[in-house]
């Protein structure tokens, strides 16, 4: 009773004061006020989609037009509350963020709907309807992902399962997707599934592992931190299996490169997609700045889908002429490629995602007028809803084999 | 011919020391985790017949290498009666600066990887000046200077490491030299050498008195201030050595990298029989304990249950070794045993 107490007067504390430093750090008052609210940052993919949204908001004309904060809040709902609590009080108009958690922030994001505040959430999402989802979520990653792993093992083999982190409605809507495939096909065998949290290293070290008690494996089908897969398989000896993956350069690197596919390596690289952040500031932008009108929804971000053979090296600053990857002497490994987008978000380029630094002579490009609505996913983006009939029909790949 | 009962005296008194030492309880601790650990692998093979190779225990010690090399400097500051909890940010970064200062080429790695490490040593020197002249709970101390260096990693590297890992580190985790893995002969060379220092040099015999009681160290003319500083600092090397390695292991560096070694290395310290208060234990043990958490964690993925069930077992079996490896339980046995 007493701890709870305690850590209750610790929120308001903490609310009081950040409510304090944010109201101090209010200088330009007649732009428009907007926060960026993340629970986490510390890996390639939260730190891209941050840096996309400061690039953009100092990307003229953006740069005269807003005010952009930026709060870092930790992986605790709780936090995440106290922190949109002191920004609507703080007069925020518009709150982007990546979510921790799809319905523990609902009451907190209603309130600032009441209040007029815009809630815009960028790859994960919340069930409250009157915030805006914009997600790549509902576009099928674990499906799709799935018969592309099945058709290039031809229908047969053992696999591992490199999941999310445990509990997480994301994890789960993938592999919910990947198991709909892979249980229609009686010669695929999960031999071993493991949660490797979306990180390069703990992928890599769970799927040592793995080999350790089935080196016999035929095929992997990773989440984020495919290339620790890769590198595990690298480290136990020569031989590579085909596998499936998200947006890393350095498995995008690896499905082109003709040593590693000569050792067997082959498969598909897509996944959540860091760009998802920048498009989602730039539809609130257009919205608070009265160039669109649009009411709150669940909007889909096409999911990226790049098979080996249409993996295409950039030579420049950003995705031109259809590249899709970087040498690796320019961006890390686990670098998420998808944080570029050359139809949505011509404005960025690496210097904007590594460093969120505008890129030098950009002006903000108007977003095209459609918006694709995404459909229901109970206990993603709705709470009372039905998932549609077809929820994981493919929509990127055909079955080439038959159960 | 008058001196005769005096010597029948002294050889008596070595046998009855011949016959005690044996069964010091470190000893029985480092030899039970390494036979538990064996064990384990050989009776994997029922789970999978892959398993309970020389490959698995080869998985096992690349796995469990970082793990050793962290629990040498965390057992050091247990052993004086502290706590380091900076260690995961220190790993992380050894590493972001291996990438970033040295990155994919081998320039200057010759003095640049000293340099991390001195930079690791100076920062644990910081924590044990804090513990000592100031007076902060150890806790706390390390607490505060893991959060400061890992945010001062995060704003460094503006959340994107970036850069490889220097050949000469992946050449040391990946390579084979006449057939046998480097870092096996690195993890053994480094287990003696480490082993050495903390329990047969003037160093280690210092820490432990300050452990088993720092006034009657001072007393007895140690310089506890100093040597505190230095097990904190040399808790910070192992920590950034730790973080080189794992930067060659994965070409790479990621902000989270260490945190999956902060409680594990407290954990291998304490498994291998040393007492979280401090004064007691050995190094030989703490590796025993590092191999059996990395032991116990590769045949618990491989027994394909869900992940909560396997966390459940996994923490379970800890436990039950803690309460076997206990103190009491080696004189019960001494007792059964020895007489």
């Amino acid at each position: 009773m007493i701890h709870r107490r305690l850590k209750a007067t610790k929120t308001v504390l903490l609310a009081a004061a950040m409510t304090a430093a944010l109201a101090t750090g209010a200088s330009a008052e007649d732009k428009i006020k907007v926060y960026l609210s993340l629970s986490y940052s510390g890996n390639s993919w939260q730190s891209e989609a941050a840096n996309v949204v400061k690039a953009l908001a100092a990307t003229p004309p953006y740069d005269k037009l807003v005010d952009l904060k930026e709060v870092i809040s930790g992986t605790d709902p709780q936090a995440q509350i106290a922190a949109y609590e002191s920004m609507i009080d703080a007069g925020a108009q518009g709150i982007i963020s990546f979510p921790i958690s799809a319905t523990a922030l609902n009451r907190t994001v209603k309130r600032g709907c009441s209040k007029g505040v815009l809630f815009f959430m960028y790859d994960a999402t919340v069930t409250e309807p009157c915030a805006y989802n914009v997600s790549y979520i509902t576009a099928g990653f674990g499906e799709n992902t799935a018969q592309a792993l099945v058709n290039a093992l031809g229908g047969k083999g053992k696999i591992f399962l490199s999941r999310g982190v445990p509990g997480n409605s994301v994890d789960k809507r993938h592999t919910d997707g990947a198991m709909s495939i892979f249980k229609q096909y009686p010669g695929i065998q999960v031999v071993a599934e493991y949660y490797s949290y979306w990180d390069d290293r703990t992928t890599q070290t769970e799927t040592a592992k793995a080999l350790a008690a089935h080196p016999d494996v035929d095929g992997i089908w990773a989440q984020a931190g495919e290339y620790g897969a890769i590198q595990a398989l690298k480290d136990k000896g020569t031989r590579l299996v085909p596998m499936t993956g998200e947006n890393s350069n350095g498995f995008r690197l690896a499905l082109a490169n003709p040593d590693d596919q000569k050792a067997g390596l082959k498969g598909v690289s897509a996944g959540s997609p860091p760009a998802t952040a920048g498009y989602a500031f730039k539809l609130m932008m257009e919205i608070l700045t009265k160039k669109r009108d649009l009411k709150p929804m669940n909007i889909q971000y096409p999911l990226p889908w790049v098979p080996a053979d249409q993996v295409k090296l950039c030579k420049g600053q950003k995705f031109e002429d259809g590249c899709n990857v970087f040498p690796s002497t320019v961006v890390p490994n686990s670098f998420v490629t998808e944080v570029f987008n050359p139809t949505l978000l011509p404005e960025l380029s690496l210097q904007s995602a590594l460093e969120g630094k505008p890129t030098p002579g950009a002006t903000i490009q108007p977003l095209p007028a459609d918006v694709v609505k995404a459909p229901d996913e109970p206990g993603i983006n709705c709470s009372s809803c039905k998932a549609p009939a077809d929820e994981y029909k493919l929509t990127k790949v055909e079955a080439t084999v038959k159960p | 011919m008058t001196d005769r009962p005096s010597r029948v005296a002294a050889t008596e008194a070595q046998r009855d020391a011949r016959g005690i030492a044996p069964l010091r309880p470190e000893a029985i601790a480092a030899v039970a985790t390494f036979v538990l650990s064996v064990v384990l692998i050989l009776a994997s093979r029922f789970v999978s017949p892959a398993l309970g190779s020389w490959d698995q225990a080869a998985t096992v010690v690349v796995l469990a290498s970082f793990l050793i090399v962290v629990a040498f400097g965390q057992g050091l500051v247990i052993l004086i009666g502290g706590l380091d909890l900076s260690v995961a940010s220190l790993v992380t970064l050894g590493a972001v600066l291996a990438t970033t200062w040295i990155g994919s080429s081998n320039d200057g790695a010759i003095y640049l990887l000293p340099a991390i490490l001195i930079v690791c040593g100076l920062i644990g020197a910081a924590s044990g000046i804090g513990v000592t002249l100031l007076g902060v709970p150890p806790f706390i101390m390390t607490m505060a200077t893991g959060i400061i260096v890992g945010s001062v990693a995060l704003g460094y590297t503006s959340g994107t490491p970036r850069g490889g890992a220097p050949g000469i580190l992946i050449a040391l985790m990946k390579d084979d030299w006449a057939g046998v893995q480097i870092l096996i002969v690195f993890v053994v060379l480094f287990a003696v050498l480490a082993a050495i220092l903390q329990g047969s040099t003037s160093f280690g015999r210092k820490l432990y008195a300050i452990g088993a009681s720092a006034r009657a160290a001072h007393v007895a003319g140690v310089s506890v201030t100093r040597m505190t500083i230095l097990a904190y600092a040399m808790s910070a090397v192992s920590a950034g050595l730790a973080g080189l390695m794992l930067a060659g292991y994965s070409d790479g560096a990621t902000l989270r990298m260490g945190d999956s070694y902060l409680l594990p290395s407290i954990a291998a310290v304490v498994v291998g029989g040393s007492s979280i208060l401090g004064g007691t234990g050995s190094f030989a043990a703490t590796v025993g304990g590092a191999v059996l958490l990395t032991t116990l964690g590769t045949v618990i993925a491989a027994l394909g249950i869900g992940e909560g069930w396997r966390t459940v077992i996994e923490g379970s079996i800890i436990l039950i070794a803690l309460l076997l490896l206990r103190e009491s339980t080696f004189a019960g046995l001494k007792r059964l045993l020895g007489r």
